[in-house]
Order: structure tokens, then sequence, then C-alpha cells
């Protein structure tokens, strides 16, 4: 059973690592504080709140976990120890995580002394309808697969007058499963859809280098929400301090919302968050659009069960503005219709889909009608266009509804991810454009078609511009990086189905 | 002063383990009347009772422990309760030299086994919360305790070995004793190859036979006033000290994680009550929920150096002759076989220990009574709560000087 007055403390303190200073004499603390020990009474009013959730530390000492307690059994052997921020003036107990250990020897003496990065996690088990634990003690080595990145707000230095991309991040953890042709993206046991969007809003923030009290909202779409009932995007507001905060009742000037339509949940909002940051009387600079999914999929021998070959797990997020931009939205165009191809009943943990529905009537139908409106819009022809990125459910789909479109494959690869990361769901065309932006030259433009089964599809029509070259400098963990890293380690099947079940 | 000291006239306890047909109540009545009975008191002299135990209304789920001890022994006096028995025993002092009651019933309990299937993650909730958290267990802070001391330290190669040799001949150490002693849980010598093939097993610098274990059992005392202990007992045991100290909850947070800073404090204070010094004190009950704090309660009590305490431990393990030999003297150190073999039923811990001093101060303690070279004169216990969250000292003396 939870306590929710309990949760909602120590997530409040432990998602973000949040710490206090005294001026007077720097000393610190994890955990918040009105006056310092040490400096006693004339320390009021100024201790200064610090946090961790950014910076970098240094695991000290550790030892491994091979019986631990109730809530932490489905971890498996784990290293717990002690992490020292800003050379041991804070110390804080910490687990790492991503971490496999295998049945071997360990010598924790080559693990310590490294230095670490704080991770946002589930904290340990919960019952099913229990609040779900998050927490950010948990961490994994600064020099593997997620590097550490100073986060840095930086002055906007151009207006532009069409809104636009201004930041973006994709979050994709770092174990995978290979089968034949095709890698998918998989969580850690740790890991839920809830996760992800915390992580891949923070990549947004450290690309985008806007200050995060200017954003005024952000949406989160995903159809993998741990909770049916309770938002997403309250957390991811609260833990990336999303607009101003309100220290006293630790409340930030935000508005946050969740979407949901199927894989286009996420991208729907684009023009939503565009719309918002042009409208001049909002005042809001910018707003946050953040797709995640842990892609449900029935294990392969029930009803629904030919998913699991394809599904991923990942977030991505852009932030829109008007300032600083990389790419500027030309146009849209959206399409709907009541088309039951993929649904999940309330209560059913894993989805349905109609078979051959999918394909023609579905997918090829919609994609295929928001690209051609869009293009007639513009008065645009498939050899105007730099980079085509559509939804992805599998390898076979987007390559063909690419070249009914007239696209060819050097248009379309770049942002073809899906034999990288599996399915993404509400992620998956915007991990391709992130892609795509990862590469892009100024002046080129990009047309990203969404798919979202129900079914409606969205398309976009990017120009990149001269800044995307000078932000680029600012993000290590790209696609990329996500693709190729060293660090990727990849399960077997049992493995991953343990993973995808959680804590 | 001295002449208020506060008096011990009657000691009890239950045999420590495994209790399964007897619920915390049978327990603690057993160790009251056999203490009542050493005492020679009747139950109507009792003018207050301190009774304690760790988390038995969390684990059990049982009402106000205070009720439970007046329905069987049908008191109506007041009743305090606290979390560990050396608590309960400082209180009562503070009450009997303040002249309030003359004569106190000290007890303390737990009943552990009954929550096997939760009984760590409570120990490591109290312990520390934030901790929890992130995934520590209660084993987990003494491992994480003994790589900060060797990293401190510096020590490896041959070092390291000797010092994972001390901490595993304190094993077989408090195994020894606990064979002398028929209410300890354990009654069985262990080898130091065992102690290294189950640190083995474990692939950990600490093993089973390094942590003590799970226990139920009772404990209790007559606390009496110097007028009154001079008319009961034949042989009062008098408390010239009576200390506690306190320090972080969140273990990280502390500033040096070598040692347990409230334990040193507590003892300093102790100390000065009785006005003894460290070296006038022959006999220590130390609070060993591991190999490694006994270890660390040595310097800490400052009978060791600091980063010295497993030279000595280790040089007077290696042919043991029933006591650590430091600087020439002789230290007797949890002669009831300590945590680890007597048990650890945390809220009557403390109440073992004082058990032991007050046996062995008097001469009492049968085949395990110690061969000291000098007539003993005192004896120290050290309790912790937490991971040395709270350390309480008390100083016991045969005589007053």
């Amino acid at each position: 059973m939870s306590s929710e007055p309990i949760e909602r403390r120590v997530s409040y303190i432990g998602d973000r690592l949040r710490g206090s200073q005294c001026s007077i004499c720097g000393k610190e603390y994890f955990r918040t504080k009105d006056y310092c020990g040490k400096c006693g009474r004339k320390s009021f009013g100024k201790m200064e709140d610090i946090d961790f959730f950014y910076e970098k530390g240094k695991l000290e000492v550790c030892t491994v976990v091979r019986e631990p307690t109730n809530k932490f059994t489905k971890l498996g052997p784990y290293i717990y120890g002690i992490i020292s921020f800003h050379d041991g003036k804070a110390r804080v107990p910490g687990r790492l995580t991503d971490c496999v250990l295998k049945d071997e020897e360990i010598d924790i003496s080559v693990l310590e002394d490294r230095e670490v990065v704080p991770r946002f996690r589930r904290r340990c088990a919960a019952g099913q309808s229990d609040i779900v634990p998050t927490i950010s003690l948990a961490f994994s080595f600064a020099d593997e697969y997620y590097p550490y990145q100073r986060h840095e707000i930086t002055k906007p230095k151009k207006e532009y007058e069409t809104p636009g991309i201004v930041g973006y991040g994709v979050y994709v953890s770092k174990f995978r499963i290979k089968e034949g042709a095709i890698e998918r993206s998989i969580p850690f046991i740790d890991e839920d859809a809830i996760t992800a969007a915390v992580e891949a809003g923070k990549m947004a923030l450290l690309h985008a280098g806007v200050d995060p009290t200017h954003i005024g909202k952000v949406y989160v779409g995903s159809e993998s929400n741990p909770y049916a009932v309770k938002p997403i995007a309250s957390k991811v507001a609260q833990v990336l301090k999303l607009g101003e905060e309100e220290k006293l009742e630790g409340v930030q000037s935000v508005d946050a919302v969740d979407t949901e339509f199927a894989c286009k949940a996420a991208t729907s909002m684009f023009k939503d968050a565009s719309a918002l940051v042009y409208y001049p009387r909002a005042h809001i600079p910018y707003a946050m659009v953040v797709g995640t999914d842990n892609s449900q999929a029935a294990p392969r021998d029930e009803l629904g069960g030919e998913l699991d070959f394809f599904v991923g797990y990942g977030g991505s997020a852009f932030i829109f503005g008007m300032r600083d931009v990389i790419a500027e939205i030309e146009a849209w165009y959206s399409c709907t219709s009541d088309t039951p191809d993929f649904w999940r009943r309330d209560l059913e943990p894993y989805p349905r889909h109609g078979g051959r529905f999918t394909g023609d009537p579905a997918y090829f139908k919609h994609i295929q009608k928001a690209a051609r409106r869009l293009m007639e819009k513009l008065r645009l022809q498939p050899s105007d266009i730099d980079y085509f990125v559509s939804h992805q459910p599998n390898v076979r789909f987007p390559i063909r509804v690419a070249s009914e479109l007239g696209f060819k494959e050097d248009q379309y690869s770049a942002g073809l991810q899906v034999a990288k990361f599996g399915n993404t769901y509400s992620g998956s065309s915007p991990i391709g454009l992130a892609a795509i932006l990862d590469e892009a030259k100024p002046s080129e433009r990009i047309l990203i078609v969404s798919y979202g089964s129900g079914a409606g599809a969205d398309a976009y029509c990017l120009m990149t511009t001269d800044q995307i070259r000078e932000k680029r400098l600012r993000q290590k963990f790209t696609v990329k990086h996500q693709c190729e890293s060293e660090h990727i380690e990849y399960v077997n099947y049992d493995t991953y189905r343990r993973f995808k079940l959680g804590l | 002063m001295s002449s208020s000291y506060p008096a011990i006239i009657g000691v009890g306890r239950t045999k420590f383990g495994e209790h399964y047909e007897k619920g915390p109540e049978i327990l603690i009545e057993e160790a009251w009347l056999k203490a009542s009975e050493s005492a020679g008191i009747e139950r109507k002299n009792i003018e207050a009772c301190y009774s304690s135990d760790y988390f038995l209304q969390l684990t059990n789920k049982i009402g106000i422990e205070e009720g439970f001890i007046s329905e069987f022994s049908e008191l109506h006096v007041p009743m305090e309760k606290t979390r560990s028995f050396s608590s309960a025993l400082l209180n009562a002092c503070n009450a009997v030299q303040s002249g309030k009651y003359g004569i106190v019933l000290v007890g303390g309990v737990e009943k552990m086994t009954d929550r096997w299937d939760k009984i760590r993650d409570d120990l490591m909730l109290l312990e520390d919360p934030w901790s929890y958290y992130a995934g520590c267990t209660p084993e987990a802070n003494h491992e994480l305790m003994l790589r900060e001391y060797i990293k401190k330290y510096k020590i490896s190669g041959k070092s390291l070995e000797t010092l994972n040799l001390a901490l595993a001949h304190i094993a077989v150490k408090n195994h020894h004793h606990a064979r002398m002693n028929e209410y300890a849980q354990f009654q069985s010598e262990v080898s130091v190859d065992k102690v290294l093939k189950e640190r083995l097993n474990a692939r950990k610098s600490l093993g089973l036979y390094d942590f003590a274990p799970i226990s139920d059992g009772a404990t209790a005392l007559i606390l009496a006033s110097s007028e009154i202990a001079k008319e009961y007992g034949d042989a009062p045991i008098w408390v010239v000290g009576s200390s506690s100290a306190t320090d972080y909850i969140t273990f990280p947070s502390r500033d040096d994680r070598t040692s347990f800073m409230a334990s040193t404090i507590a003892m300093k204070s102790a100390l000065k009550m009785a006005d003894i010094d460290t070296k006038d004190i022959q006999l220590a009950e130390v609070y060993d929920q591991s190999t490694l704090l006994e270890m660390i309660a040595l310097e800490d009590l400052s009978f060791s150096q600091r980063g010295k305490a497993w030279h000595h431990i280790y040089q007077s393990c290696k042919d043991y002759e029933g006591f650590y030999e430091i600087d020439g003297r002789r230290l007797f150190v949890n002669t009831n076989g300590g945590l680890k073999a007597d048990g650890n039923p945390l809220g009557a811990t403390g109440g073992a220990q004082v058990f032991e001093i007050v046996k062995q101060l008097r001469g009492e303690a049968g085949n395990r009574q110690v061969r000291s070279d000098s007539e003993l004169r005192y004896g120290c216990v050290l309790e912790l709560e937490g991971f040395g969250t709270k350390a309480y000292v008390h100083i016991l003396a045969r005589e007053l000087k």
C-alpha cells in the first residue's frame, strides 16, 4: 500500500536530488534545509537551493547486494554504494542501474572512484494498484553509454518569425534484443514510460539550452502510461522544473497534460505547441512535447503476440519556440478517420490489432493522404524534400510508403531507425526526426508523417536553419550514439520479457 | 555524588533464539520473574517500569506493550517504553538518581523471527530510510564501512589479509564464548575456515558468520537506589557511568564513516561520569552486529588507537586465551558470545550485555568466568540503535570508589 503524502515527499526530494547550500560557509546538504548546522541562526534565509540532477558524482565505496530487501529482489544482484558530489561536499546513497551482474567475481575496487551520473528510475517494486515509486538515487558510469553533460542555460541570440524546434532529445535504454535483422531497445527493469519521458525531456533541455522556467506547457504523449489515471506530464514538469517554481508549496507554474492517440499522441501536439508559442497573448516562450512508450505487446504465444517481434522502448522530447530555432515549421496537415485497426481496452495489459487492417486501409491510407495533401498545400514535389520520415511499426511499411510517395532511399534512410530501436510507438517517427536533425545541414526540408492507430496521421514540413550546426555541439547523446555505442548490451528473450514487465 | 549511584540488584533473561510458541509477553514475563527472584524483591516493591523493544509494534502488530506488562504483573505503576534496553536503563538511572523512585524494573523484549518475511525491510527502513530507498540492505552498510576503513588506512596486500583474518577470529572467539553460555542462541564452535568459506559463498568481505542473527528473547533487571541496594542484594553492581549520544540517520552523510561518532562521545561522557580512565575497564560488552562493529567498537571506546584494533585482535586471537591483549593489558570482550553468538533480539540485547557484566563482576559467570590477572572492578556496555545513529554506554562497577 502506498502512502500518498510519503510518496509525494520522497519523490519531490529524490527525483530531482534536491538539496541546500549554505551561502556563508559553502556547506552542502542532500535534502533541503532552512539553515546550516555549522553557521546556525545567521544562516536563516541564506540557504540556497541546489540539486544534483545534472551533476556528476563519484562512486566512493561500494558493495554487491545479492540479497536485497523485499522490494528490490526483482533487480537481481546490484552494486550499492556511497556517491559523493562536489569533491565530497555532499554524499548520498545510491545503486548502480543499467547493470546486469554476471555470475562471476566482481572486483569492486575497479568500480570505486569512478564518475557517475544520476538516472531517473523506478525506486523499487510496488503493487499493481500502488503509486509508482521513483527516485534519482540510481546511477550509471559517466564514461559509458549515458554520458555526463553539463547543463547550461544560454541567452537566446536570434528571434524568428515562424515557430519551430528549439531543441530536442532522445532517450533509448542501453539494452537491446537482436532477432534477425532487427534490433530493439528494451527498458532496464527499473524503467518505464515515465522514466523515459523525464530522460528525454532532460536531453532536450541540455540540447536547447533554454531556461526551463520559460517553458509554459508540456505535453506527454503515450499509450503505455503505467497509470490509467495520473499524468506523466506532471512528473516531467516537476522533475525538470518546468515553468517558474513556487518553492514554498512545490508547485510549478506550467500547464502539463498527457495526450493519447496510439503512436501519434506526441506528433499531434507539435502544432499545438507551435501555435501556443506563436500566440502573442499567451506569453509562453517555449512548449515541450514528449513522446514516450514502453511499447506493450503480449507474449508471443498469446493473442496479439505478433507485436512482440517489433516493440521497442524509448522517448523523445522536442522544445518549440521562436528563439534560436533549428528547424522552422513551414506547414502541417492532419487527417483522421474512425478506423479501429489497433486498440487496447481499459484494464487489458496488451493491445490487439486487426491483422490485415493495419496495412492498406489504416497505415498507408492515412500517411499517404496527409503527406500528399501537405505537399499539395506547399506546392512541393518529392524532389523538393531532403528528408522523409514516417511512422515505423516495422521495416517494410515505412520503406513501402516512402516509395509509393515517390521518395528515394537517400531521402528516407536517415530517418529510418526501426531496425535499431524497434517500434517505439509515440516516440517512433519523432526519433526518426531526431536522427535527421542530428545530421541535417542548414536550409534543408524535412517531411515527417506520423501515424496513430484509430486512426490518423500528422504531416509536418520543417525547414532547418543556420543555428542547427552550432547547437549540435551541445548534445553528445545523439541517436547515432544510442545506436552505435560500444556499451550497448544485448539480452536474450527471457531477460527481455523480465525487463519489460518491470519492478 | 558517588553515594547516589543506582545499583543493579537482580538480573534475568531468557534464552535467545527462535521461540516459535512464545509470544513477546511470555518472554518478558519469564525474564522479569527471574530478575525479581534474583533480587529478592516482591512485585509490590516495583515503583516504575522502563521497558524497551525496537519495533515490536511494527513487526508484530501488537498493542501498547506497557498494557501487557500491566496485565501479567498486575502493576499499575508508571511505565515508559524505549527502543533499546540501554535507553530504558539510562532513563531508569536518571529517575532513580533524581530520587523519584527507589526500585525500578527495566526490561526489554523482541520477537523478530515472527516476521522472517519482512524483518530486513523493517530493519533497514528504521536504520536509514534514504539508504533503503536507494537499495541498501542491513548488511550493505557494514560492507561499505569496511571499504571506507580499508581505504582510509590504506590497507592492502598482506595487511588486508590479516585484517580479514582478524575479523574472522572475532566470530570464532564469540562462538567459543557462547558455548559456555547456556542462554546463547548458538552453542557451537566455528572455525576460521568456516567463516572464510561463508564469505566465499557470499562472495563478500563479510559473510554469514560475520553477522549477528535474527533472534527472539527478553531480558530484565531490577535497579535500586543506593540506600535500598545496600538493604537488598549482597552484591549490588553499581551503574557509575550512564550516557548516550546521537548521530545523523543517513550513514553516507556522516563526515567519518569509519567509526561511530556517537559511541566515541557516549564513552567519553560515561568515563567522565564514572571518574575513571579507559584503562580501568577490564570487561566490555560491545555491539557486534557484525564482526566489523566489534573491531570498530574497540577504537570508538578508545581501547585501541584508530586504525589499529585489527592488529590487537589478530595478535590476541592467534592463540586465544580468553581476552584481547592491548598494550599489555587484558580486555575481556563479549564474553557471553556477543550479539554474534549470544543472539540479537534488538530490544532485549542490551539486557543480555548488562547481564553478562553483572555476572562477571559478581564472579557468578560459572565456567565462562574470566581469568583476570587483577581483581575485576569495572565493565562497560556499548549498545547501538540503528547503524550507529544512537549509542549508549554504561559503566558498571563491583564496588564504589
